[in-house]
């Protein structure tokens, strides 16, 4: 469901969500893209040898795709602002699911905030966050 | 009586929920508190007044402060203006010790928080700092939890003797009320509350 205008929110509305593309070939095209070739990013081993458990989602790869589901949801709205707390790996080659939560209602800017999250499959929170979305 | 005791408002640096928005949310999402234990990072937030909120949203809303210490972070319960002046909150590596000690002069309690938790808790700063003395209550069920943090801080509270105590340690809105403690007479201050730790009767609980 997308919505097109202010008066279609209400506090405590969930945003679509979606478990986004978070495998190593998207992430490697991501990193590509971005200019960010590392190994933490693109390669299991070579993550495993920098001390991490595995290779991670570049954090800002992770903020895109918490953008995307606000896009998805309102497309003609405007990001405001969009602020990310990076509590643990986003880890490449396992499932993620992106969630979004209206927590605040401005009437006079016509702006609403939004509760960011990227939870894995054991519902850990990994990426938290709110977003400020100005709507038509 | 059910109270998350472990919450963050935009008063914290990482905090990023406004205290109205809280009471909303619990309302409109029946969540099933009965208020909540702001937490501030290492600070005491003495500006705060929630209680026109508390009146209005028929919650309880008291102020604590989570201060970092050797063996990771410690929620204290009771603060007061004379407490603040006797250690800094906004310091970094504070004596555990110190802290509980202090906490007990001045009527208040000190509770680590989230111990199993790598680096900020206190599970795997007993292995090389050893077991400290004054530990009584540990926080063994926290709503930021991974893995099997909250498995470790609930065998270390076995094997220690520790009573446990619940809390979302919520930073955003939807957070909040994900872990909570269940006391069996209405808190209604931050005496009240430390008053409820020392007799011990209490549960954690969780909804995650």
């Amino acid at each position: 469901m997308t919505i097109a205008r202010f008066e279609d929110v209400e506090f405590g509305d969930d945003l679509p969500t979606f478990d986004p593309d978070t495998g190593m070939e998207n992430v490697r095209r991501f990193a590509k893209a971005a200019q960010m070739m590392a190994a933490r990013f693109t390669d299991h081993e070579g993550a495993k040898k920098e001390g991490l458990a595995g290779a991670m989602v570049p954090g800002v790869m992770s903020q895109a795709i918490l953008a995307a589901m606000i896009h998805r949801w309102a497309p003609d709205a405007d990001l405001v602002k969009i602020d990310t707390i990076f509590r643990a790996p986003v880890m490449v080659d396992e499932r993620h699911h992106v969630n979004g939560v209206v927590t605040d209602l401005n009437e006079d800017e016509r702006t609403a905030e939004v509760d960011l999250t990227v939870t894995n499959d054991a519902g850990e929170t990994r990426v938290l966050g709110t977003a400020t979305v100005k709507l038509p | 009586m059910i109270l998350d005791l472990h919450s963050h408002s935009i008063a914290s640096d990482d905090g990023r929920a406004k205290v109205e928005n809280y009471c909303k949310w619990i309302r409109k999402k029946e969540v099933p508190i009965d208020g909540f234990v702001l937490t501030e990072h290492r600070q005491f937030d003495f500006a705060g007044d929630y209680a026109a909120l508390a009146r209005d949203f028929d919650l309880t809303i008291l102020k604590a402060s989570e201060v970092e210490t050797e063996y990771g972070h410690v929620l204290v319960f009771g603060v007061t203006p004379a407490l603040t002046e006797r250690f800094d909150f906004g310091a970094i590596g504070l004596p555990l010790v110190r802290v509980i000690e202090e906490s007990q002069h001045h009527g208040a309690i000190a509770v680590p928080c989230h111990p199993g938790r790598t680096k900020v808790g206190m599970c795997a700063h007993i292995e090389t700092l050893g077991v400290p003395d004054g530990v009584t209550i540990v926080e063994t069920l926290n709503g930021g939890s991974r893995g099997s943090e909250d498995e470790s801080a609930q065998a270390m509270a076995a094997q220690l003797g520790y009573q446990g105590v619940g809390g979302s340690d919520a930073h955003i809105v939807s957070h909040i009320g994900r872990c909570a403690t269940r006391f069996p007479a209405p808190v209604r201050s931050e005496t009240e509350l430390v008053e409820a730790l020392q007799a011990g009767e209490f549960e954690a609980l969780s909804w995650k």
